[in-house]
């Protein structure tokens, strides 16, 4: 993992800032727990975002999709269902929305064959608006105790959302890095031309990267809901620029081809570690979103001069 | 959803109770207000309460600064902050995604303050980690969007949106002088919210009161380009209008600008929320703008000053009672060009 | 003499991580000449030309251009001082106009305000220059031939005052006509005075335009000022891979007669691209396609393949009919295709090298979908060991490659899957002449195993040295089908031109 050396740097160097500054807060469990908790949904969206950026596409509606997801869990009809029932109901709408979702912009980008930019862009209008209409604006709260208590609490004092997290990343890496779906990912998006005349079904392939990146999103609405206990056109607002800077800083090339979960995961960590250590500083707020874009720039800056050694022109 | 209009319906009839219009009751002025012109109608008494106690140690979180208003707020909030020398305020950046402001509120938790003022962005979303803070022990104070629980503050302040509604129907009944056929138009905020329904609510019944009606009534969204759009809507719809009550003052400037290149004079309009601009309009009377409704911007300024006094067990000025309210309902004042002067210095920048 | 010298670079040394790419390179360019550069791909050739227009700055070594020792520290540097290159990809941009392209980044302005009158002026005389004032300066560029493109590349570099023109591979997208056309203007180019560096791996055209050589071999300088009339074949092939070649192509072999016909196209027809096309190939046997540029071959084979779909006719691999357009009924056929633009349609170029050999034959390393990881390695490091890819190790991005050695690693995905019918588009594009006889022999040897192959290539001496059958193309039009041996060179570029309005 020599290539996400420099990640982890930039980690350490966060978490000795925020040690000097606030130790006695920043180097809690407690504290850690935190920032895992506020990484493990943005972090989740990220792993999908991964293969649909790895595949050589973008997918601009994930915090749509994730307000949909979350609203249309919420609403009574299917809160009634989960409490005559099982949360499983609420847990697979979440999912199947978002993979609905995804499967409507893979279609669009794979054989309506309109830009990703643009085709996900449509979805990010369209289900936020959707979202609004279902929910009438309103925050749905959820009535669903079990629902709340089982993904809002903890196993082995580690709580259920950030082992949703460690899960999601665990498969995203082994499905990218050791199934034959990661290496026609890497295939489509590297040389998609190449990749066809390979024999590999590139359409169909696309269609499925979006799809991830939608159920990524339903899961990511599951722990949103558990973590506010409710569900709204609201949440998920711009997940996508988060999500994105996390995927590309993590090394992850934007025009497709390479990807890497680790590098995705570190690349979460270090937003919301940030964000930590901001906030227990008591800095100014603008200067936080200063900080950010900084990093974004140092981070592909540093990959660029490292891919350029690593590879002869 | 039944049982949370239920809630809803029992929190509303508790803040009709305790409604107080804080700004007459503040006795605990700092010095430095006092100084710098007439902010407040008159600082009566010089409580006790400011003198410097306990250190305390707050954390503030609101929403992105998308808003003038929203803006104005947490600049107030750490203006007042400054005054008191036993207060240290750590504010989290305004974030409009519920999952990064209640990991914020996990920090303040962790950080173990002493009190947490806070503007949800989702009053409900951020409901249960509010409980948690108060579970830790730590004081929270509700800022305008109310959480579902009544467990989740131990205060809450908020403005008066139906308040507004109706201060500005009684301002424009005042000034139609019994005129019947008088037209009456309205340009809503974001019409699905319940604060917008509130102050629609408000304007009818007032103008209920001396026999008038809404003859139109568009919405916008609470931004100069909706505001606009909609304004440009409202004067093609109606040809004669008598009064217009603009919700929004953020909008309004994009209201004033149609009316502008309507070229239209015949009526005159009501601003609301209250901002410096509108006021200063108002001030030099040379626009259509009459009036304005205040929703205060100093919400989050008093939820500081009231976590202050929770933290450090003290009572509220001019109350009789030795707690601090556990609701406090603000006023909506009218703002003339009578009064303007009054409520400058407080009225935030758009 | 001594001031005839345009351009000396020596002990030119230029390392990346890992490789020492050029390892003490001398060159001496002198005014008015075509100063020829062999070497065989992964040489240092296309190294050294970007270290002489500044794109990268060497380690060590001098470059004197006018007798000044010069340090080159971005292209900008070697433009001033007069050096332009024209690129095998040609880096042109197509929306813009030829006037815009040959002005591009100088534009004749005024205030900041582009004069497009003057621009289009100075273009057309320059254009008129080079012998080519038919191209009209408004036309957009991507609209033009690549050999109208070469012009407007040139047009360019003259038009920054260029006085040494570096031209890679120029004649790789050129019919013969367009080539001769392109002799001319060099020509043309060397009576002002201007010096070019041609580069090409065809070597009659050496002899036919080049005034001296300089050999490549590994980074350094092997040979240099040999006289590229004189020097004799079996030299310079010596020189290039230190090894003397004799023959090229290996010998054919006689088919069985009980060989089967694996490959059977009836009637294929695309409007506006090829009509009524009909050959059967048999298992062992290679069929070859001649023809010029536009005549229709690759997109025949693409077509086979089910890249593209077939307006009429069928294509049918061992009697059993191939559904039209999809690519995966074909491979799964056993239908394999090494396409013409190997590095934009064939390969991933920055993924490890088996990585691209096992991308179509996966499955048959995974088990319900999780690779084995080991069994790929090893049978993509049989392969690469087996075809001789060089450098060894499976692991380099195939960026990293020389063209030969990457057509290697296309023809080896397909030995993987054991194909029946291997398609090949211009196999020995852009691979030096000592690599393609190895290419020519792993062609031969593959059709001994029982593929039937079908080749294409421009270059007619291939198609006929390597070919069991031949089909010459016109126009879209097979024109006469027969064996390799009944037919000569002239006979077929006769066919091909018979009747072409072109003169």
């Amino acid at each position: 993992m020599g290539r996400n050396l420099g990640l982890v740097v930039a980690l350490v160097l966060l978490c000795l800032v925020g040690i000097i500054t606030a130790g006695d807060t920043f180097a809690t469990g407690a504290n850690v727990l935190t920032i895992l908790r506020l990484a493990a949904v943005i972090g989740v969206v990220s792993i999908g975002m991964t293969f649909v950026i790895t595949g050589g596409g973008i997918d601009l509606s994930v915090g749509a999709m994730v307000a949909l997801a979350s609203v249309w869990a919420t609403t009574l009809a299917t809160q009634q269902m989960a409490a005559d029932f099982h949360w499983i109901f609420m847990v697979s709408t979440a999912l199947l929305v978002g993979s609905a979702c995804g499967l409507v912009n893979g279609l669009l980008v794979a054989y309506g064959k309109i830009v990703p930019f643009i085709a996900t862009l449509a979805m990010l209008a369209g289900a936020r608006g959707l979202a609004e209409i279902i929910s009438d604006r309103r925050t749905q709260i959820i009535s669903v105790n079990p629902f709340v208590d089982f993904f809002g609490g903890s196993l082995i004092g580690v709580p259920v959302l950030v082992w949703l997290f460690l899960i999601v990343a665990a498969l995203g890496w082994v499905v990218l890095n050791r199934t034959t779906f990661g290496r026609r990912t890497f295939a489509v998006g590297g040389n998609a031309e190449a990749a066809r005349l390979a024999g590999i079904k590139v359409q169909r392939h696309t269609v499925a990267l979006y799809v991830l990146a939608g159920l990524c999103c339903g899961i990511a609405a599951v722990m949103l809901m558990a973590r506010t206990t409710t569900g709204s056109s609201t949440h998920g607002q711009l997940y996508e620029l988060d999500a994105i800077a996390a995927v590309v800083i993590g090394g992850t090339l934007l025009s497709g081809g390479r990807g890497t979960i680790v590098g995705t995961v570190f690349g979460v960590l270090i937003f919301t570690t940030l964000n930590n250590v901001f906030t227990l500083n008591n800095l100014s707020i603008s200067a936080q979103s200063v900080a950010k874009g900084l990093i974004i720039v140092i981070a592909v800056l540093l990959q660029q001069r490292l891919a350029a050694r690593g590879s002869t022109p | 959803m039944s049982a949370r209009s239920a809630r809803f319906l029992k929190t509303a009839t508790l803040a009709g109770l305790t409604s107080l219009a804080l700004i007459a009751c503040t006795s605990n002025t700092p010095e430095a207000k006092k100084t710098d012109g007439n902010a407040t109608q008159a600082a009566a008494g010089s409580g006790s309460n400011d003198a410097p106690g306990q250190k305390v140690k707050i954390g503030f979180s609101a929403p992105a600064a998308d808003h003038g208003w929203m803006g104005a707020i947490t600049k107030a909030t750490q203006a007042e902050a400054k005054k008191y020398s036993d207060i240290e305020l750590i504010v989290a950046e305004g974030t409009n995604d519920v999952n990064l402001q209640i990991s914020q509120v996990e920090t303040f938790i962790n950080q173990k303050v002493d009190a947490i003022v806070l503007l949800p962005f989702d009053g409900a979303a951020l409901t249960p980690v509010a409980i948690k803070a108060m579970e830790a022990g730590i004081t929270v104070v509700n800022v305008d969007r109310e959480f579902d629980s009544t467990f989740a503050a131990r205060t809450t302040i908020l403005g008066d949106n139906k308040g507004m509604g109706i201060s500005a129907g009684t301002y424009v009944c005042q000034e139609m002088k019994g005129k019947k056929d008088a037209v009456i138009a309205e340009i809503a905020g974001i019409d699905s919210l319940p604060l917008t329904q509130a102050r629609s609510q408000g304007f009818k019944e007032a103008l209920a009161d001396c026999g008038l009606k809404v003859n139109n009534r568009v919405a916008a969204e609470f931004t100069v380009e909706s505001g606009e759009k909609a304004a440009a809507n409202l004067l093609q719809a109606a040809p004669k209008i008598d009064a217009i009550w603009n919700h929004d003052d953020d909008q309004g400037v994009g209201v004033m600008a149609a009316i502008k290149n309507s070229g239209r004079k015949e009526f005159f309009v009501v601003g609301g929320a209250g901002s410096a601009n509108v006021m200063r309009d108002i001030k030099a009377g040379n626009t259509l703008l009459k009036a304005t409704v205040i929703y205060p911007s100093t919400q989050g300024a008093d939820g500081v000053r009231l976590a202050r006094l929770l933290v450090q067990k003290k009572a509220l000025g001019d109350l009789v009672e030795v707690e601090v309210p556990r609701l406090v309902q603000l006023y909506a004042p009218v703002v003339t060009k009578d009064n303007v002067d009054q409520y400058l210095p407080t009225a935030f920048e758009s | 003499m001594a001031n005839d010298e345009l351009l000396m670079m020596s002990g030119i040394v230029k390392e990346f991580p890992g490789v020492r790419a050029l390892d003490g390179v001398d060159l001496e360019v002198r005014r008015g000449e075509v100063h020829c550069l062999l070497g065989q791909n992964g040489a240092g050739k296309s190294t050294l030309i970007r270290v002489l227009t500044g794109a990268h700055q060497p380690d060590a070594g001098q470059i004197v251009v006018n007798g000044n020792e010069e340090r080159l520290n971005s292209p900008t540097d070697a433009i001033n001082l007069g050096i332009a290159a024209i690129y095998q990809e040609l880096d042109l941009v197509p929306e813009l106009s030829v006037a815009e392209n040959v002005f591009l980044g100088h534009e004749p302005s005024r205030f900041g305000l582009t004069r497009r009158h003057e621009t289009a002026t100075r273009a057309r005389e320059l254009l008129k220059g080079l012998g080519h004032g038919e191209i009209p300066p408004g036309r957009p560029v991507g609209m033009l031939s690549a050999a109208g493109q070469q012009i407007v590349s040139m047009a360019r570099a003259l038009s920054r005052d260029a006085e040494l023109i570096v031209m890679d591979e120029p004649s790789a997208v050129l019919d013969p006509e367009e080539v001769g056309n392109l002799f001319r203007v060099i020509r043309g180019l060397t009576e002002r005075g201007v010096a070019v560096v041609y580069i090409s791996h065809r070597l009659e055209e050496i002899r036919e335009i080049g005034d001296r050589v300089t050999v490549l071999k590994d980074g350094a300088t092997v040979a240099t000022g040999l006289d590229a009339r004189q020097t004799p074949t079996a030299e310079l092939i010596r020189l290039m891979t230190g090894r003397s070649i004799e023959y090229v192509f290996p010998k054919r072999q006689d088919l069985p007669a009980a060989a089967e016909t694996v490959l059977e196209v009836a009637n294929l027809s695309r409007p506006r691209e090829f009509a009524d096309i009909s050959f059967t190939v048999r298992a062992g046997e290679i069929v070859g396609l001649a023809g010029l540029v536009g005549s229709g071959r690759s997109e025949i084979l693409e077509t086979v393949y089910g890249a593209r779909r077939a307006a009429s006719g069928f294509v049918k691999v061992k009697g059993v009919e191939l559904k039209p357009g999809r690519v995966q009924a074909a491979v799964k056929a056993g239908v394999g295709l090494a396409p013409e633009e190997r590095k934009s349609q064939a390969l991933i170029l920055d993924e490890a090298v088996y990585k691209n050999i096992t991308v179509s034959t996966m499955t048959r390393f995974a088990r319900g979908g999780f690779l084995n990881g080991h069994a790929e390695r090893v049978a993509a490091a049989e392969l690469t060991r087996a075809l001789d890819v060089r450098p060894a190790g499976i692991d380099h991005p195939v960026r990293n490659l020389s063209g030969g050695n990457q057509q290697k690693v296309v023809l080896a995905r397909w030995l993987l899957r054991d194909c029946r019918v291997l398609l090949l588009d211009e196999p020995t594009r852009g691979v030096d002449v000592g690599a393609r006889s190895e290419i020519y022999a792993l062609i031969r040897k593959l059709a001994a195993n029982g593929v039937a192959i079908v080749l294409v290539s421009s270059e007619v001496e291939e198609v006929l040295g390597l070919a069991d059958r031949v089909v010459v193309m016109r126009e879209g039009r097979a024109v006469h089908i027969g064996p390799a041996q009944e037919i000569d060179e002239h006979r077929v570029l006769d066919l091909v031109m018979e009747g072409s309005a072109v003169s």
